[in-house]
C-alpha cells in the first residue's frame, strides 16, 4: 500500500461509519505507550539505537502480517522521507501525532490498511501502538491495540518493572501507559455556558480535556478530547470503565442541554444553524476557526431535524478537507493563508451544494434517522 | 560605631562573609540584621531545590493541595546519584521531567513513589497488564503474598491447622517460583 492510498482517502474508516453515541461522540481513541530494555528512550538515544528499534519493531509487524491469521495489512512509512505536507495530511487524519511529524532524523509509521490502527515508531516512546474507533467503543479499541500488544511482546523484550509497571519515557504514562481519549462534539453544552465548569471537574475525576489534536492544543469547533489523566494503580479495565462512565454522563448532559435548547430557543437555535448553513453555503472566505464553528453547528442542526439534505458522511469529508494541510494537498500546491480561505470557501461551497442537489431528488427516503433527539 | 544599613542605631553585631574568596566585614544593628538575615535565608530558599521540585510538579498540572513538602537533606542527597545506563541525574529529571532510558526508574527508585504519587493521584505501583513472558512468575509472587497475609489472619485467629495447610501451600509455591525463575534464566 503506498502513501497515496492514506493521503487521498478523505473519510479516513472511523468517519466514514457511524458507531455508538454518534451524534456526540465522534471517535474513540486508545494508546499503548511501549519500551524496548536495554535502549535509552528517543529524547536520548543515537541514531544507531534509532535503527535498530525501528526494524525490530516493523519486522515483527510486517511478518505477523504474512502469517495468515493475521489480517492488518501494515504499510511502513519513514518519516525522514516524507514531504512536509504529507505529513500534514496524517496529522489531520489523526493517523499520526503532531510530535511524530515534528521528527526530523527518525521516526516511522506502520499504518493498517483500513487506518484504525497505527504503530507509532521512535515517538516519545520506542512504541505507541494507536487504535481509532468512530463513536464510543472503548472495548473494541482496546482489544484491537491489545492484540498488536501481544503481538509485539511475544517477540521483543519489554522495558516493564513489577512496581511501576511499563516504563515509559514520561512518568505520567508509567503504569498502563495506556491513554483512552474519547472526542466528543458538545456544541449545546458550549451555547449554554456550561462547558467551563465541565472542564474544571474533569482533572478531580482523574480525566483531562483537550483540543482535537491532543495535548496543547485547543478547542475548534466544539469538539473536545476526553481522556484519562491517571495510568498508574488503576488497572486497564478500571480505566476504562471510568471513562465510560464520566463520557456517558457528559452525553447525558450534552442531550439534555440539546433539548433545552429546542424547547426554549427553538427559532433562535434553527435561525443561528440554519445562518451557518448559509455561509458555508455561500460565503467567498472562510478562516478555518469560522468554517469549524459552522460545520459544527451545520452538525448540531443535522441532529436535530434543524437541517436536512446534508449526508454526515458528507460533512465529517468536509471537516477533514477545511484543514489547512488537506486543502493544499488538494490544490496540488502550497497556499498562503488568505488564498487557503478562499480555497477553502469554494471547497466546501462546491461540496455541500452537490450533495445538497443530490439529495433532493430522493429526500423522502432519507430523515427519520437523522431525529435523534 | 553606626549601623550600615539604617545609619540610626548603633552596630552591635559585626557579619563576616566569604564571597569568591574575598572577605567582607559590615556592621549592624539587631533589628537590620534581624531584617537581612531572614533575606539571605529567603534567597537560599530560592535557590534550593524545593523550588525546584514545586516548579516541577506545576509543571506536570498537579493540583497544589497534593504536594506534600519534600524534605530538604533527603533532596540534596538524592540529587547526587546517576542512572548508569544513560548518566541522567535526578536534579535533572526533575528539570525536564522525562526519563532517558527504562534503567532510570531503577536508579531512582526510592525517590520516584512520591513523584508518581503525584502524578497518579496517590498510587505508585501497578496493577494492570503484565506482559506475557512475565506474567506467570509475576502472578506467583502475588499469590504467595496473598496467602502469607491469610496466613497472619489465620494464626491471629488461633485456626493453626489452616495456617499449616497454607504454609505448605506457600513452600510449594516458592518451589515452583525458584524453578520457574531458573527455566526463565535459561532462554
Amino acid at each position: 500500500m503506498n502513501i497515496e492510498h492514506f493521503l487521498h482517502n478523505p473519510t479516513t474508516n472511523w468517519m466514514q461509519e457511524e458507531g455508538q453515541y454518534g451524534d456526540i461522540v465522534m471517535s474513540t481513541r486508545i494508546r499503548l505507550a511501549r519500551n524496548l530494555t536495554d535502549f535509552r528512550f528517543p529524547r536520548a538515544f543515537s541514531d544507531e539505537e534509532a535503527m535498530q528499534i525501528d526494524k525490530a519493531v516493523s519486522n515483527v509487524l510486517i511478518d505477523a502480517d504474512d502469517e495468515e491469521e493475521q489480517h492488518f495489512q501494515f504499510s511502513y512509512f519513514s518519516l525522514h522521507d516524507m514531504p512536509a505536507l504529507q505529513r500534514k495530511v496524517l496529522v489531520e487524519k489523526h493517523l499520526i501525532s503532531p510530535q511524530l511529524a515534528d521528527k526530523e532524523r527518525v521516526g516511522s509509521v506502520l499504518l493498517s490498511k483500513d487506518e484504525s490502527i497505527s504503530v507509532m515508531i521512535n515517538e516519545e516512546d520506542h512504541i505507541r501502538i494507536q487504535c481509532l474507533q468512530p463513536g464510543l467503543q472503548l472495548e473494541k479499541a482496546y482489544e484491537s491495540a491489545d492484540q498488536i500488544d501481544r503481538l509485539l511482546e511475544h517477540h521483543l523484550p519489554y522495558a516493564f518493572d513489577d512496581t511501576f509497571g511499563y516504563l515509559t519515557s514520561c512518568p505520567t504514562n508509567t503504569g498502563t501507559g495506556l491513554r483512552a481519549s474519547i472526542m466528543m462534539h458538545l456544541p449545546a453544552l458550549t451555547m449554554t455556558n456550561q462547558i467551563g465548569s465541565l472542564i474544571s471537574t474533569m482533572p478531580r475525576l482523574g480525566m483531562v480535556v483537550r483540543g482535537m489534536y491532543g495535548e496543547g492544543t485547543e478547542s475548534v469547533g466544539n469538539y473536545y478530547q476526553i481522556s484519562n489523566q491517571i495510568t498508574l494503580g488503576k488497572s486497564e479495565k478500571d480505566i476504562l470503565l471510568d471513562l465510560q462512565s464520566v463520557t456517558e454522563q457528559i452525553i447525558q448532559k450534552e442531550t439534555e442541554a440539546r433539548t433545552a435548547l429546542i424547547e426554549h430557543a427553538s427559532i433562535a437555535l434553527a435561525d443561528r444553524l440554519n445562518r451557518s448553513l448559509g455561509t458555508l453555503l455561500y460565503a467567498r472566505i472562510l478562516t478555518s476557526e469560522e468554517a469549524a464553528n459552522c460545520l459544527s453547528n451545520v452538525r448540531l442542526g443535522i441532529y436535530l431535524g434543524i437541517i436536512q439534505n446534508i449526508p454526515i458522511a458528507v460533512l465529517n469529508e468536509c471537516m477533514l478537507y477545511m484543514q489547512p494541510g488537506f486543502l493544499q494537498q488538494h490544490a496540488g500546491t502550497t497556499l498562503q493563508p488568505n488564498e487557503r480561505d478562499v480555497y477553502r470557501a469554494s471547497l466546501l461551497r462546491e461540496r455541500l451544494q452537490c450533495n445538497r442537489e443530490l439529495k433532493k431528488g430522493h429526500s423522502d427516503e432519507e430523515g427519520e434517522d437523522s431525529y435523534d433527539v | 560605631m553606626i549601623c550600615e544599613n539604617c545609619k540610626q542605631r548603633p552596630a552591635t553585631i559585626t557579619v563576616t562573609q566569604m564571597k569568591n574568596g574575598k572577605k567582607t566585614t559590615r556592621h549592624f544593628c539587631e533589628v537590620c540584621n534581624k531584617q537581612l538575615d531572614s533575606f539571605h535565608l529567603n534567597l537560599d530558599f530560592n535557590a534550593d531545590p524545593i523550588s525546584m521540585h514545586k516548579l516541577f510538579s506545576n509543571w506536570f498540572g498537579t493540583p497544589s493541595w497534593s504536594v506534600s513538602a519534600p524534605n530538604v537533606n533527603e533532596q540534596k542527597t538524592q540529587e547526587q546519584e546517576n542512572c548508569p545506563e544513560c548518566g541522567m541525574t535526578y536534579h535533572q529529571f526533575l528539570n525536564e521531567g522525562k526519563f532517558n532510558c527504562p534503567g532510570c526508574y531503577e536508579t531512582f527508585k526510592e525517590q520516584l513513589p512520591q513523584v508518581l504519587k503525584r502524578l497518579h493521584n496517590g498510587a505508585v505501583e501497578h496493577v494492570g497488564k503484565v506482559p506475557g513472558s512475565i506474567n506467570e512468575l509475576y502472578q506467583l509472587k502475588r499469590q504467595i503474598e496473598a496467602i502469607r497475609l491469610d496466613m497472619k489472619v489465620a494464626i491471629e485467629e488461633e485456626r493453626f491447622e489452616d495456617a499449616a495447610a497454607m504454609r505448605d501451600n506457600v513452600r510449594s509455591l516458592e518451589k515452583k517460583l525458584q524453578v520457574g525463575g531458573e527455566s526463565q534464566d535459561e532462554h
